[in-house]
């Protein structure tokens, strides 16, 4: 079986858009009309605004959890444009499986924004009725998997899920979120190979972000990129810039279609740099350079579409001021009425994975109810 | 290392000892003194006899369930390996392990191996260790084409590549595993393309001409050496028997089975020794001389004193009064032997 597939060494921040890797926003905000998706002016700006959304809640969420009122999130900062693009381009039909740093994708798809802080305080209108971490969401109405922490678990699912889709005669597609650092991991392995094998329409979407926690890239894998990867699975690699919403849009979208059509699944290296700390939990100073993450900047994905929004006169300063103040205000809003919420009761614990409740369950729950930790026990 | 001729003669004898111990287990296998699960290695043996001529003694090798013919090759006695078939103390693991686990310090054979890919991360770990304390020695993994699509493989592969350890990963592509062909379960043709995905060396050779294998091993092995890194080798081979003892290989057809047949590694390097002016009767002479020591092999195994229960303690745990006590109390229930 033959492959087409871009074996381009991992790069720099300069060399993260060039003529190799498909860009169409320029850093400076010029368009390169040769790779334009070509879209109307008011998805592009949803496009925009949607990024936007995304870095304005990062931001509050991590002052939340330095002012001790939530415990823990895991934000996308600088990593907007592969997110948000990626998401768009997958069609309503589709789904999406997420890793852990795409709530971004999870809003684009409708998911209140309520429900998702609600996520973040653990409440009775959590999702997940507060039984796993902040930022574990999931959202089946919206064709969105759930966040398991577990690295590389959501390839293999993405790929069975897909494979069932294909295989029941339908033509929807999954896409599926994962860091470089889960190229090692064995289910990258196990499923990139069975995708392969099987030809199913998954779309393998890896954020090379440069850094998995404080493992550089370099030091992941002796493989010249991620995206050449896929030659070992004949599945094919690209890979594209993923500061650049427009590029994104348009590789994913042009993979999603072909999957749909039965031409199997697509390895996209998405370029792009995780501006802010892996999560609220690690201090990045400590193991890599300012120097870096300044360069990186100069690519910043909001920064460019902003540039090139106002070149063409659809967007200026004034507004964006205000769209940012909207969305600080809506958040704030849902901040204040999930902290009002209450903790899901101690007997739900026990709810949720069996039909019936074996024995065994039964009889912790009795046991955790007449302890200390029950509301009435004094 | 000998040279021409006689290295034929050397090769082609150890190739020959592999098929008929093989054969032997087989035999012994169904006259019921050898427990638990039997994979053969026999029309194979051109690959573990190839590898084994460019290895030093002070390398490592490591091979799946199917290890008979690497740990001979690598200069086991046919009799430690028989007796360690039929479950007897004077195995090369004690009888304690049985044909998928064999072992040997002595010639750094550091196991058979019954979990897929299991080992191929332990060999990642071997080479780490030569790469760390500098001892110049290369180990060399041997597995099935079924193997590389397992965890253990990636994240042994990946670590080999990333850190340019010293070792040679051999596929033994011998079309099935278990049942299944490798159009099943691989997207590839060509399982080298597997080694761009790690960055490292990869070559591909047909495994019925012991001297090809000789060549191409010996030149991965020679660059591990250097510090040039790892290299995988896929080497397209047949296995004539089943699986194991217990398949009838139903999934081939016997004109499949016939047409491989005509590619017996043992058949060529023969014709070859007979092309190169040896003479038939020196190859009787061989092939008497290795029936006799298979033949002593198996008696002297059959004759051995069973496993002892003790060793089932003392061959994992450092000696304690835990350990004492543990065999009296009970090893009683194991007593008795087979
Ligand atoms: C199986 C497993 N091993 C280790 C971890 C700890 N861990 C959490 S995130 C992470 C780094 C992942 O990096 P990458 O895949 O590049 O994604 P990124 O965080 O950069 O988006 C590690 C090692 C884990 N969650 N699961
Ligand atoms: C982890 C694991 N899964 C399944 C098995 C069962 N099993 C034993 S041998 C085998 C086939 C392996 O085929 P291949 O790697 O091609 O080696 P071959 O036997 O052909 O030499 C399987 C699936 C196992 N031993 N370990």
């Amino acid at each position: 079986m033959q492959t087409q597939t871009q074996v381009v060494p991992i790069r720099t921040p300069e060399q993260s858009s060039g003529d190799d890797i498909p860009t169409v926003l320029q850093p400076d905000g010029t368009l390169n009309e040769a790779h334009d998706p070509k879209l109307e002016l008011s998805e592009v700006l949803d496009l925009y605004k949607a990024m936007v959304r995304t870095r304005v809640i990062d931001g509050q969420l991590e002052r939340l959890q330095r002012q001790g009122r939530i415990g823990f999130h895991i934000g996308s900062l600088g990593e907007e444009a592969c997110i948000i693009g990626s998401a768009a381009a997958m069609r309503e039909q589709d789904w999406i499986f997420p890793c852990y740093r795409e709530f971004g994708a999870l809003l684009w798809r409708g998911f209140p924004l309520q429900s998702y802080v609600d996520n973040m305080y653990g409440n009775v209108d959590d999702v997940v009725q507060g039984r796993q971490m902040p930022d574990h969401y999931t959202g089946r109405p919206y064709r969105f998997g759930s966040v398991s922490s577990p690295i590389g678990t959501q390839i293999t699912q993405a790929v069975g899920f897909s494979w069932a889709a294909m295989s029941k005669g339908s033509d929807e597609v999954s896409s599926v979120y994962f860091g470089e650092g889960a190229t090692s991991s064995s289910e990258f392995h196990t499923g990139l190979n069975f995708g392969g094998v099987m030809n199913s329409p998954t779309i393998f979407l890896c954020r090379n972000n440069r850094w998995a926690i404080s493992v550089p890239s370099e030091k992941q894998t002796a493989s010249e990129s991620f995206a050449a990867k896929g030659i070992a699975y004949g599945v094919p690699g690209v890979q594209v810039d993923g500061n650049d919403v427009l590029a994104t849009y348009k590789v994913v979208r042009e993979a999603v279609e072909k999957a749909a059509k039965g031409g199997g699944p697509t390895l996209i290296e998405m370029l792009t740099y995780r501006v802010g700390g892996h999560s609220t939990s690690d201090d990045p100073r400590a193991y890599r350079v300012q120097d870096e993450v300044e360069r990186w900047r100069k690519t910043d994905p909001i920064l460019r579409m902003k540039l090139h929004l106002e070149k063409i006169d659809a967007w200026n300063e004034e507004q964006d001021e205000a769209f940012k103040k909207e969305c600080e205000a809506e958040l704030k809003a849902c901040i204040k009425a999930a902290e009002a919420k209450e903790k899901p009761p101690l007997e739900t614990m026990f709810d949720g994975v069996f039909a019936e409740k074996p024995w065994h369950l039964e009889e912790q729950q009795a046991e955790l109810l007449s302890g200390p930790r029950a509301k009435d026990h004094h | 290392m000998a040279s021409g001729k006689d290295k034929l003669l050397s090769q082609y004898r150890m190739m020959y000892l592999i098929r008929r111990f093989e054969e032997e287990s087989a035999r012994a296998y169904a006259m019921g003194k050898v427990g638990g699960f039997l994979h053969l290695y026999i029309g194979q043996e051109a690959i573990a006899v190839g590898t084994c001529e460019v290895l030093n003694d002070t390398d490592y090798v490591f091979q799946t369930y199917r290890d008979h013919g690497t740990a001979l090759a690598r200069g086991m006695t046919p009799t430690a390996a028989m007796a360690e078939l039929m479950g007897k103390d004077i195995g090369c693991s004690k009888g304690l392990g049985g044909s998928m686990h064999f072992f040997d310090v002595e010639h750094n054979f550091l196991g058979g191996y019954g979990i897929i890919g299991g080992h191929v991360a332990l060999a990642a770990g071997a080479a780490y260790k030569s790469k760390y304390t500098g001892d110049g020695a290369v180990t060399v993994c041997f597995f099935g084409e079924g193997s590389t699509n397992i965890g253990g493989f990636h994240e042994g592969l990946s670590l080999a590549g990333l850190w340019k350890l010293p070792v040679v990963f051999i596929c033994e592509n011998n079309q099935y595993a278990m049942g299944t062909p490798m159009s099943r379960t691989s997207p590839l043709e060509d399982l080298t393309l597997k080694a761009q995905g790690y960055g490292m060396h990869g070559d591909r050779i047909k495994g019925h001409d012991v001297a090809v294998v000789e060549s191409h091993v010996g030149q991965a092995v020679e660059r591990a050496r250097k510090g040039g890194g790892p290299t995988f080798i896929e080497i397209e081979t047949y296995r004539f028997r089943g699986h194991s003892m217990s398949d009838p290989a139903k999934y081939r057809t016997r004109a499949e089975l016939e047409e491989r047949k005509k590619q017996d590694p043992c058949a060529i390097a023969k014709a070859r020794l007979l092309e190169g002016g040896v003479s038939q009767e020196e190859i009787d002479a061989l092939e008497e001389a290795v029936e006799a020591e298979v033949e002593n092999a198996v008696e002297t195994a059959d004759a051995a004193e069973p496993a002892k229960v003790e060793n089932m303690w003392s061959t994992v745990y450092a000696p304690s009064s835990a350990a004492e006590d543990y065999v009296a109390n009970y090893g009683k229930h194991f007593g008795g032997g087979r």
